[in-house]
C-alpha cells in the first residue's frame, strides 16, 4: 500500500523535475546549447523511430531518413519556392511522408531480419536517388535553401532561439508521450509479442502483418516531424540528409543509447550529435574515438547505455539504497521506476527488457 | 563630508570619462574562425584555404598591431547540416569577429543563407565557387576574395574560339553545379566568339570507366575540333589515362581543361600526360611576380609541397582582412564598420599572388583572367600564362548589364543552350536585340 501511494508521488516529482529542466534550459544556458537541444530533439525523433521498429518489433530498418528527408523538402519546397503558410508545408509533408510509408510498407512488410534490413536499404537509397537526380524539384545536390521558421501566435520562431526551442519541445513532449503510451498499450504488447515469437502470434489469431504495416506507418510520421523542424531550423535540406550515412548514424545513436527505450534513444543521439560537433573540435581524429566508443558499446554493453543502466539497476540501486538506510531497496527501486507493490518489482527483475519510460 | 562626497562624485565622473572616451583598441583578441572540410572526400579543399590562413597570420607573427590574433579551425566534413551548426558556435560561442570560408559549392550556398540571418558576422568566402553567393543571394555580411565558375572561363570560351580557331568542342564533365557554371561561361565566351556548337556530356560524379564515353569521343571527331575535360579530382585522372589508351590523342589536338583540371597537385599525379593542356584561372602558378614567388616559396618552407590557388584564397583572404582593419584601426567590434570596410579593400599586384582585385557592388572581386597552358620548366611541370584579361568581373563580358544577366535563368546542366541559333535566341531574349548586333558587328567582344 505504502509503495503504491510512494510511487505516484515519485513518479510526479520526476516528471516535474525533468519539466522544470526543460523549460528553465534557455535562461539558465547559453545559446549555444539550447542550439544543441534542438539538434537533439529533431535528430532524437528520427532515432526515436528507428528504435520503435527496432526495439518493440525487432526489424532494423535503414529507411527512416528518407521519411525524415521527405517532410523536410516538402517543408523546404512548399514554403521557400511557394510561399505557403504554416501550418501548410508541415501537414502536407508528413502526409506525403505517411503515404510514403504506406507505399513502402507493403513492400517490406513480409521481410524479416537481415532481408528486411537489406529491403529498407535499397529504398531508402531510391529516395536518396531521388532527392539528388531530379534537380528539377530537389535542386539536386545543392540542396534547398532559404527555408524560415514560422511565426506562430504571432511569435516568430525564426528570430528567437528560445521560442523555437518551446514549439519544439512541446511536439516533441508530444511525440514521446504517444510513443511511451503506445508502447504501454495492448498495441505495444502485441508487437512485441510478434518480435519474441511471430508464429505463435500468427497461432493465436492476431494480425501480424497488419501489426507491423501500423508500426511502420507510426514510425514514419514519428521521422517525418523531426524532419519537419531539420528543415525549419537549419532553414535548408539537401540528400545528405537521406543518405546512407544518415541511416546508418541513426542506427549507431540508437544502439548506443539502448533500442529497447525512448530514453536511450535520445541519450544516444545527444551523445553522438554532441560529440559530432564538440570532438572535432578538439582533434582531427575524432571519427577514430567515435569509433573505439562504438566497439566498446557493442563488445560490452550490447544492450546499449540506458539497457545496461536497467539491467544492473538492482546492482547499482542496492549499495546506494543500503547507504541511505532504508530497509528494503526494493521499495525505492519501485518508487523511482513508479511500479507499485514489491511482488510487481520483482516480475519486474524477472523481465527486465520488457519495460520502458 | 560634502568635500568627501564631491570628492568620489569628481573621481566617479573622471572614471566614466576615461571608460568611454576609451583607447582605439577596444578589443583585446581578435578571433577569426575558419570553417572548411578538413576530414573527408574534401580535404585538400577545406586544408588548403586552412594552410593559406596559416601561412599569412604566420607572416604577422599572429598580430595585428600588437593585438594577439585567434585561429579557431572547424570542420564541416562536407556536411552542410553541421557546417550550419559550426557557423553558429563559431558566432555565439567562440564569438568570433571574422569566419573565413567555406570551401565546397553546397556548403557556399547554405553559407551565404546563413549569413543573410546573421548580418553582424562578417564573412570571407573561401574557395566556394557558385555564382548566387555574390549575385542572386548576395548578403551583405558576406564578401567573396574569390571567384565564380563562370568568371574564371569566359575568356576561355573566347580564347578557344578566336585564337585556337576551334568551332565545335565537346565538354564531358561531373553532372554537379560546379561543372555546369564552368561549363555555361565556356559556352557563352565560345558561341559569342566566332564558335558553332558546344556538345556537353555529363556522367555521375564518382564515375571512373569512360570507355563509352571516348568511344563516343572517337566517333564524333570527324565534326568536332576539341575536348574539354570538365571535372576534377580522381576523375580527371582516369580520364587522361583512358584517353591515351584510347588513341584519343591522335585524332584530338590537347585535351583542354576546367579550372580543377591542371592544378599543382593534379600535375603531379598526371606526369607527362598533362603537357600542353590549356585551362583559365584567376591565378596561375607560374606567375613570375614577386608576390607569387614569396608565397609559393614561403609556402614550401612551411609545409614541403608548392601551394595552388586553393591556399591562394586563405592567403588573400587574411590580406584582405588585414587592409579592412586597417582602416578602420583595429575596432573589428563594430561588424558593420568591419564589413564595409572588407568591400573597399583593393590588392595591388605586388599584394596579391593572384595579381590586384578589388570587389564588385556585390562583393565579387573584379580580377585578371589568365589563359594558361602547362608546360616543363627546369624539369618541373607549370602552368605559364598564354594571354591575360584584366579587370575581368563574374559578370564577365555582361558587367553593364549586371541586372540583365541576373534576371536571365540560372544556370543548369543544359542552360545556356549549346547550338549557336537557339543560343543567339536565348540571348537576343535576355540581352537585347542591340547586344546581339553589337556582337555580330564587332565578330564577338570587344577586348
Amino acid at each position: 500500500m505504502m509503495e503504491t501511494h510512494v510511487s505516484r508521488y515519485g513518479k510526479i516529482l520526476l516528471a516535474v523535475l525533468v519539466a522544470g529542466i526543460l523549460i528553465s534550459i534557455p535562461w539558465v544556458t547559453s545559446n549555444y546549447f539550447v542550439m544543441m537541444s534542438i539538434r537533439v530533439m529533431y535528430f532524437g525523433m528520427l532515432t526515436m523511430s528507428l528504435s520503435l521498429l527496432a526495439g518493440e518489433l525487432g526489424l532494423v530498418s535503414l529507411m527512416q531518413a528518407a521519411f525524415f528527408g521527405i517532410a523536410g523538402y516538402f517543408v523546404a519546397i512548399l514554403q521557400s519556392r511557394y510561399g505557403l503558410p504554416f501550418p501548410i508545408p508541415p501537414l502536407v509533408g508528413i502526409t506525403v511522408a505517411i503515404i510514403a510509408a504506406g507505399l513502402f510498407g507493403l513492400l517490406v512488410i513480409r521481410a524479416r531480419g537481415i532481408y528486411f534490413l537489406m529491403l529498407t536499404l535499397v529504398l531508402g537509397q531510391l529516395v536518396w536517388a531521388l532527392a539528388s537526380q531530379w534537380a528539377s524539384v530537389t535542386k539536386g545536390d545543392t540542396g534547398i535553401h532559404g527555408v524560415y521558421a514560422p511565426v506562430i501566435f504571432g511569435i516568430s520562431t525564426e528570430k528567437s532561439k528560445t521560442a523555437f526551442y518551446f514549439f519544439q519541445l512541446i511536439v516533441f513532449a508530444g511525440i514521446a508521450y504517444f510513443l511511451t503510451a503506445l508502447k504501454r498499450s495492448p498495441f505495444g504488447l502485441m508487437l512485441r509479442g510478434v518480435r519474441d515469437s511471430e508464429t505463435r502470434m500468427a497461432m493465436l489469431g492476431y494480425p501480424v502483418a497488419l501489426l507491423c504495416y501500423s508500426a511502420f506507418v507510426f514510425a514514419a510520421l514519428v521521422a517525418a516531424v523531426g524532419g519537419v523542424f531539420f528543415a525549419y531550423f537549419t532553414g535548408l535540406i539537401n540528400p545528405h540528409s537521406v543518405s546512407l550515412t544518415a541511416n546508418v548514424e541513426t542506427l549507431l545513436a540508437a544502439i548506443l543509447g539502448g533500442i529497447n527505450a525512448l530514453s536511450g534513444a535520445i541519450l544516444g543521439t545527444g551523445i553522438l550529435k554532441t560529440l559530432d560537433v564538440v570532438l572535432s573540435g578538439v582533434t582531427k581524429r575524432y571519427m577514430l574515438f567515435m569509433g573505439i566508443m562504438f566497439l566498446f558499446v557493442i563488445m560490452f554493453a550490447p544492450h546499449g547505455i540506458v539497457g545496461t543502466i536497467r539491467k544492473h539497476w538492482d546492482a547499482l540501486v542496492g549499495p546506494a539504497a543500503d547507504w541511505f538506510g532504508f530497509r528494503r531497496e526494493r521499495a525505492l527501486a519501485a518508487f523511482l521506476s513508479g511500479q507499485g507493490s514489491s511482488s510487481q518489482s520483482r516480475k519486474r527483475k524477472e523481465g527486465e527488457e520488457e519495460k520502458e519510460d | 563630508m560634502a568635500k568627501r562626497k564631491m570628492g568620489l562624485m569628481l573621481v566617479a565622473v573622471l572614471f566614466l570619462a576615461v571608460g568611454m572616451f576609451g583607447t582605439a583598441h577596444a578589443v583585446s583578441e581578435i578571433r577569426i574562425g575558419h570553417i572548411g572540410p578538413t576530414t573527408g572526400w574534401a580535404t585538400i579543399f577545406g586544408q588548403g584555404v586552412l594552410d593559406g590562413i596559416k601561412l599569412a597570420l604566420a607572416e604577422r607573427d599572429y598580430k595585428f598591431q600588437g593585438v594577439p590574433i585567434k585561429l579557431m579551425s572547424e570542420d564541416t566534413k562536407a556536411d552542410v547540416e553541421v557546417m550550419r551548426t559550426k557557423l553558429d558556435s563559431l558566432k555565439n560561442r567562440d564569438k568570433v569577429h571574422l569566419i573565413i570560408g567555406p570551401s565546397l559549392g553546397h556548403e557556399g550556398m547554405a553559407a551565404v543563407d546563413w549569413g543573410a540571418r546573421n548580418l553582424d558576422a562578417p564573412m570571407l568566402i573561401g574557395y566556394s565557387a557558385p555564382e548566387d553567393i555574390t549575385m542572386r543571394k548576395a548578403a551583405f555580411s558576406v564578401v567573396r576574395p574569390g571567384w565564380t565558375g563562370s568568371q574564371v572561363i569566359f575568356h576561355f570560351g573566347k580564347y578557344c574560339a578566336k585564337e585556337l580557331g576551334y568551332k565545335k568542342v565537346i565538354i564531358v564533365g561531373q553532372d554537379y553545379s560546379y561543372p555546369w557554371d564552368q561549363a555555361a561561361g565556356f559556352v557563352r565566351g565560345f558561341l559569342e566568339n566566332g564558335g558553332e556548337k558546344v556538345e556537353r556530356i555529363w556522367h555521375p560524379v564518382e564515375a571512373v570507366d569512360f570507355s563509352s564515353i571516348m568511344a563516343k569521343l572517337m566517333g564524333m571527331a570527324k565534326e568536332y575540333d576539341a575536348v574539354l575535360n570538365n571535372s576534377g579530382g580522381a576523375q580527371v585522372v582516369g580520364f587522361f589515362k583512358q584517353w591515351y589508351q584510347f588513341g584519343l590523342d591522335k585524332v584530338y589536338p590537347q585535351i583542354l581543361g576546367q579550372a580543377n583540371v591542371p592544378i599543382v597537385p593534379m600535375l603531379s599525379e598526371l606526369g607527362d600526360l598533362a603537357l600542353g593542356v590549356y585551362s583559365s584561372l584567376h591565378y596561375y602558378d607560374g606567375n613570375p611576380s614577386q608576390a607569387n614567388v614569396k608565397f609559393r616559396e614561403s609556402f614550401k618552407k612551411a609545409y614541403g609541397h608548392y601551394p595552388d590557388v586553393i591556399a591562394v584564397q586563405g592567403y588573400d583572404a587574411v590580406h584582405v582582412a588585414f587592409k579592412a582593419m586597417e582602416a578602420i584601426n583595429g575596432k573589428v567590434d563594430d561588424s558593420k564598420a568591419f564589413i564595409e570596410a572588407l568591400r573597399k579593400v583593393r590588392m595591388s599586384a605586388d599584394e596579391s599572388p593572384r595579381g590586384p582585385f578589388y570587389f564588385d557592388k556585390y562583393a565579387n572581386p573584379v580580377q585578371n583572367i589568365y589563359i594558361k597552358k602547362v608546360v616543363k620548366r627546369d624539369g618541373r611541370l607549370m602552368n605559364i600564362a598564354v594571354k591575360t584579361y584584366k579587370e575581368v568581373s563574374q559578370f564577365g563580358p555582361y558587367a553593364n548589364m549586371a541586372e540583365k544577366y541576373m534576371a536571365a535563368p540560372a544556370t543548369t546542366r543544359s542552360y545556356p543552350p549549346g547550338d549557336r541559333d537557339s543560343y543567339f535566341k536565348e540571348i537576343e531574349k535576355h540581352f537585347g536585340k542591340d547586344y546581339v548586333e553589337n556582337l555580330k558587328k564587332n565578330k564577338g567582344w570587344v577586348d
